[in-house]
């Protein structure tokens, strides 16, 4: 798992962080980010490994691995059938050509997730397998974790990563995952925080024709968060589904960057994102679909829904679209507004008080893609998990 | 009406057509004059919709052989639109929504490019709004219709009204109604037959594509054709059509392995 | 749509393009602090111009130029452009009769029918040669209502007061770069004044023609209208066919204070290149509208169809409470052109409203981008903002993009954005042609039915033309 790989990878990363500095505001992908608060992650020291006693028992037939970081090797694991560790040269070949393809391997995150990192989890899953845990979590300090699943031909997989911090830390990670061809993986996403750390996460995911992916991510409590998938229908006609909730509160910020690229015909893309902002914390969406000519026929469609819960809060939002195929049905929508009163008034005139009301009607825009998590989520409550990082 | 010495209309000879190189016309024959109101019959798949889109010329479809000839000229040599303004009409099964596009100025222009090549004189917006009014008897439609967009929103009911509003309008020598009964309850068929009914006369034909006999309780066929395999295996008068409603299509199978064709 | 029926769609010849032979008096190529004091100075400029001038060309050269739209061109020489050119004859004439008949010509020849006999009857024009206004009409008879209707250089002479007062006011000297530059150099353009409680009894109409081929066109366009004032104008552009490309930089600052009305519509039908993207105007402009007053009302309608090039955001700065911003677009671009437009609504005051309605069409290997912001700010409370967006495609090579951005800091505000993209399918095109419509006509039937939501915006005179020039640009020889 801890592989001599990465020594190179290291030393590429420090010199890349070491060319581009820290990003800046001249930089479209990064104007609206809080710097200062990079900055600091940027500073932060290697984390001191302190595995979490507290996790709740994973639902039965799960796989759970933990990752703090640096915990040098999965020695002694037993794999189900259908896992395999990737062997050191196979390892060779694809590290980092995933990220290459869905052209991140030289952005900021990236780069310093590639200097930081010194532990490695690098599977192939053959066929249907058991649900896959992975918690990812660490101390004080820079925690940073990297990740590659190759999903091969027809392999099916139910994934949860599970990112948990507190105190002034931060965590960076980086998965890449590759989805042959009819290949199936449900992705579950579930990032909360105690408000003072920070994440940095981006995902590279590939996919071979009729593929399905689905990624569901529910991120809330960062200081500083910043959560970047990247998909790539290599081929297109592939199945895409993105559903991502994001939550701030206090003087929270929290980015969601999505990109997705059809590099052939007839895919599709199914995507929500939900930001609910309060206190005097700030949202941002940017989601990029690119339809070049050879994607005839794709059909995709984006909806960002924002709800702005104060009056110290902000929200952004940017759907970004370009298409040259002409063949194709792209639609995307943005709405900001509060709760809706009449929602809200509905509730209190059957007698429910209004800050149970508003709570009622917060549960229930969460729970839209809380129910996307795969089910082995259901171990972590993370409704409640959600809902109490925004009584905080 | 059958008076073997009325006018030819349509004449197809062994027509041969193909769908992305799939051949699904092989050879069909089918003379149509004029008075006549012709069944055809058959299976999905039996090539009946393709050679409506045939005839009215639709460009995913491709002439391999045969021939067409309407009035004695050569049909494929026409683009669609100008087989439309000479008199060809092709009544859709599933009409196409156009967003933007106002009916009633959709159909003012189409109107005027039929009725220039009648020689009749060009309806302004005034002169058409009265036109279109009488035509919307035929078929009990609501003039809140021509309001809308080109068939936008429109439920099937509608949209099969939309259809034969048209063919008055344009008053077609050779209509080809392709399944206009598919997704009609009986009051809206009724409604849409009784069009067709009231638009036939002696000087202009009809041809029903059709799956069901229940269209031709309300239309009376001259001629019942059966169409397999992408020809027309069997023609009769309207007892043909009944007998069909007995025994299914189950003969078409043993008829084609017959000719080795099945 | 079949490959070969899309490949034929190609503009029709441009029509506009042919050059007049007139005496221009030119200054010498390149920009200096020297340039822009002569250009006030041919123009007998009041020196708080002068100095506004200055500020702004020393602005300019601290700022740099935008790089953030979807568009490529190869880089603009600054020093490689003429600043001035004016068709030589003396001051502007009292009547019309002695303006040169060339130039009268010229209008003839676009359809725009300066003299007496011909004029338009409802609509007045100012009609400007190469940045200059060579001739307004009706100016007589709308001073009767108190209605100021100028070349800028008049209401210079004329209103100064006006002019310092408003000039600058929307779109500062350093608000971008191009606006930077206009304000250095800018040589001409429109004024209207509606006073308090008048509503302009007809259409007010600019005319731009360019002419030359290495002159820059900086016009700069001020429309203000007072309490309960009320206006519609309108904008027309055309040039020659030149295989270099010339830069137009110009300016537009809308007031309008409490209760006043002001709708302004553009038809840009500047030069757009051949096909193969040789010529064409380099079309960047900085238009704004500030409802100032309480309950106005501020409302774009362009339909942009020239230009190689075109940046342009028509804003609204909803400041007034209950005040209206409205963004009404068609951009189509064929062959090689590239628009990058779209629009900012900034509300500011409580219980703004605004709405956006944009349509793209992209034919040939053209690149149409939708660039917008709406933003509401903390005081926006009630505000609303309905946005829609729709991109028409012609062809696999062309681009369409869409970068709506919004920011809210208001939670009683709302913002609904929807966008979609659609193309002509063959099944809508079959379907038309079956019933005798030609396919030419089907496609022009479509793309306005898809452009009818902005159309109905334009003011009647207008909007048959606007559809007309839609299927021209669109229409080819059909194989």
């Amino acid at each position: 798992m801890v592989s001599s790989v990465l020594a190179p990878v290291q030393e590429r990363g420090r010199a890349a962080l070491e060319r581009l500095g820290l990003p800046t505001r001249r930089q479209e992908a990064w104007r609206l980010t809080d710097l200062k608060r990079l900055a600091a992650v940027a500073a932060l020291p290697p984390s001191s490994t302190s595995v979490r006693q507290d996790l709740p028992a994973p639902s039965e037939g799960v796989l759970r691995l933990v990752l703090d970081g640096s915990q040098p090797s999965l020695e002694g694991q037993v794999w189900p059938q259908g896992f395999s560790l990737l062997n050191h040269a196979d390892l060779e070949q694809v590290l980092g050509q995933i990220l290459d393809h869905c052209g991140c391997a030289e952005a900021w995150p990236v780069e310093f997730n590639h200097a930081s990192s010194h532990q490695l989890l690098a599977l192939r899953i053959r066929g249907k397998v058991p649900p896959l845990e992975l918690v990812l979590s660490g101390g004080d300090g820079l925690v940073a974790t990297r990740v590659i699943l190759i999903l091969d031909e027809k392999a099916d997989l139910d994934l949860l990563e599970v990112v948990l911090a507190e105190g002034v830390s931060a965590h960076s990670h980086v998965i890449e995952v590759h989805l042959g061809q009819e290949a199936e993986l449900r992705h579950g996403f579930l990032a909360t925080a105690d408000g003072q750390a920070s994440l940095l996460a981006h995902l590279a995911v590939e996919q071979a024709p009729r593929s399905r992916y689905a990624f569901t991510s529910v991120v809330t409590g960062w200081s500083l968060g910043r959560v970047e998938p990247r998909v790539v229908q290599l081929e297109g006609q592939a199945e895409t589904t993105l559903k991502g909730l994001a939550m701030t509160s206090a003087e929270q910020q929290l980015a969601t960057h999505t990109a997705v690229r059809f590099d052939g015909p007839e895919g599709e893309l199914d995507q929500l994102q939900k930001c609910l902002a309060s206190g005097q914390s700030h949202t941002i969406f940017n989601g990029a679909i690119d339809v070049p000519r050879v994607a005839q026929r794709t059909n995709a469609a984006q909806l960002s829904r924002n709800l702005l819960l104060s009056g110290q809060a902000r929200v952004d939002t940017k759907p970004e679209l370009e298409i040259v195929a002409d063949d194709v049905r792209c639609a995307h929508g943005a709405t900001v507004s509060q709760l809706q009163e009449d929602e809200l008034f509905y509730l209190q005139s059957r007698g429910i008080g209004a800050s149970d009301a508003a709570a009622l009607l917060l549960r229930g825009a969460c729970q839209e893609v809380i129910e996307q998590l795969p089910s082995l989520a259901k171990a972590w409550q993370p409704l409640n998990r959600v809902m109490e990082s925004l009584d905080r | 009406m059958i008076r073997p010495d009325a006018e030819l209309l349509l004449e197809i000879t062994d027509l041969h057509a193909a769908v992305e190189d799939k051949p699904i016309l092989k050879g069909v024959n089918l003379q149509v004059r004029a008075g006549e109101i012709h069944a055809v019959m058959g299976r999905n798949g039996s090539g009946k919709s393709t050679l409506s889109k045939v005839l009215a010329g639709h460009p995913a479809y491709r002439v391999t052989g045969g021939s067409v000839r309407y009035r004695s000229q050569d049909l494929f040599e026409l683009e669609p639109e100008e087989r439309a303004r000479l008199g060809v009409f092709l009544g859709f099964q599933y009409p196409v929504e156009i967003p933007g596009v106002s009916n009633l100025e959709f159909l003012r222009v189409a109107t005027n490019a039929r009725r220039e090549k009648q020689g009749a004189e060009e309806l302004d917006t005034f002169a058409f709004e009265d036109h279109v009014g009488e035509k919307l008897a035929v078929v009990q439609m609501d003039p809140a219709f021509l309001e809308r967009s080109v068939n936008e929103g429109f439920s099937g009911g509608e949209k099969k009204r939309n259809e034969i509003l048209q063919m008055a309008l344009l008053e077609p020598v050779v209509s080809i109604l392709d399944e206009t009964d598919s997704g009609l309850d009986i009051d809206a068929l009724r409604i849409v037959a009784g069009g067709v009914n009231q638009l036939a006369t002696t000087d202009n034909a009809t041809l029903l594509i059709t799956h069901y006999q229940r269209l031709l309780d309300e239309i009376t066929p001259d001629y019942v054709h059966v169409m397999a395999a992408g020809r027309i295996l069997r023609t009769g008068g309207r007892e043909l059509a009944l007998e069909l409603e007995q025994t299914g299509y189950d003969w078409v199978d043993k008829e084609l392995a017959a000719q080795g064709v099945a | 749509m079949t490959s070969s029926s899309t490949k034929d769609l190609v503009s029709q010849p441009y029509k506009y393009g042919f050059v007049t032979e007139i005496e221009t008096d030119k200054i010498a190529k390149g920009l200096s602090e020297d340039v822009v004091r002569l250009i006030s100075a041919k123009k007998e400029e009041p020196d708080f111009l002068l100095q506004f001038r200055l500020r702004a060309f020393r602005n300019w050269l601290t700022l740099e130029e935008p790089d953030w739209a979807e568009l490529g061109y190869p880089e603009i020489d600054y020093q490689d452009i003429v600043y001035y050119a004016a068709p030589k004859q003396q001051d502007k004439k009292a009547s019309l009769d002695e303006v040169d008949p060339k130039l009268l010509e010229t209008f003839d020849k676009l359809g725009i029918p300066l003299s007496e006999q011909k004029r338009l009857s409802n609509v007045a024009v100012d009609a400007v040669f190469d940045s200059v206004s060579i001739a307004t009409t009706y100016k007589e008879k709308l001073a009767e209502h108190g209605v100021v209707f100028c070349s800028f250089s008049e209401a210079v002479k004329e209103h100064p007061e006006l002019i310092e007062r408003y000039l600058g006011s929307v779109v500062s000297s350093n608000d971008n770069y191009f606006a930077a530059l206009n304000s250095a150099v800018f040589s001409d353009g429109s004024f209207v004044f509606i006073p308090k409680g008048v509503e302009c009894p007809m259409e007010l109409s600019t005319y731009f023609r360019i002419n030359s081929g290495d002159t820059g066109q900086f016009e700069r366009t001020l429309i203000v209208a007072e309490e309960g004032a009320s206006v519609s104008y309108l904008e027309g552009c055309t040039a020659p066919m030149f295989d270099t490309n010339q830069l137009h930089a110009a300016v537009v600052e809308l007031v309008a204070l409490d209760d006043a009305s002001i709708k302004y519509s553009t038809v840009q039908n500047w030069y757009a290149g051949d096909e193969n993207g040789v010529g064409g105007i380099y079309n960047f402009v900085t238009k704004r509208g500030q409802c100032r007053g309480a309950r106005s009302r501020i409302s774009w309608t362009q339909v942009e169809t020239g230009s190689a090039i075109t940046w342009k955001y028509p804003s609204c700065l909803l400041q007034g409470a209950d005040s209206v911003g409205e963004f009404y677009s068609v951009a189509l671009t064929n062959n090689c052109q590239q628009a990058d437009t779209g629009t900012k609504m900034v509300h500011v005051g409580p219980r703004t409203r605004s709405t956006i309605v944009s349509k793209g069409i992209s034919a040939g290997r053209s690149s149409n981008s939708y660039r917008g912001l709406v933003q509401m700010g903390r005081n926006a409370k009630g505000a609303r903002n309905y946005s829609q967006c729709d991109s028409m495609l012609i062809g696999d090579q062309a681009a369409a993009n869409t970068y709506p951005y919004i920011r809210s800091q208001q939670p009683q505000a709302a913002i609904e954005h929807e966008a979609s993209t659609c193309r002509i399918s063959e099944d809508q095109l079959f379907y038309l042609q079956s019933r005798g419509i030609g396919f030419e006509e089907a496609v022009s039937m479509m793309v306005s039915g898809f452009c009818r939501d902005v159309f109905n915006q334009l003011p009647m005179e207008f909007a048959a033309e606007a559809d007309k020039l839609l299927a021209l640009k669109l229409e080819g020889s059909v194989g």
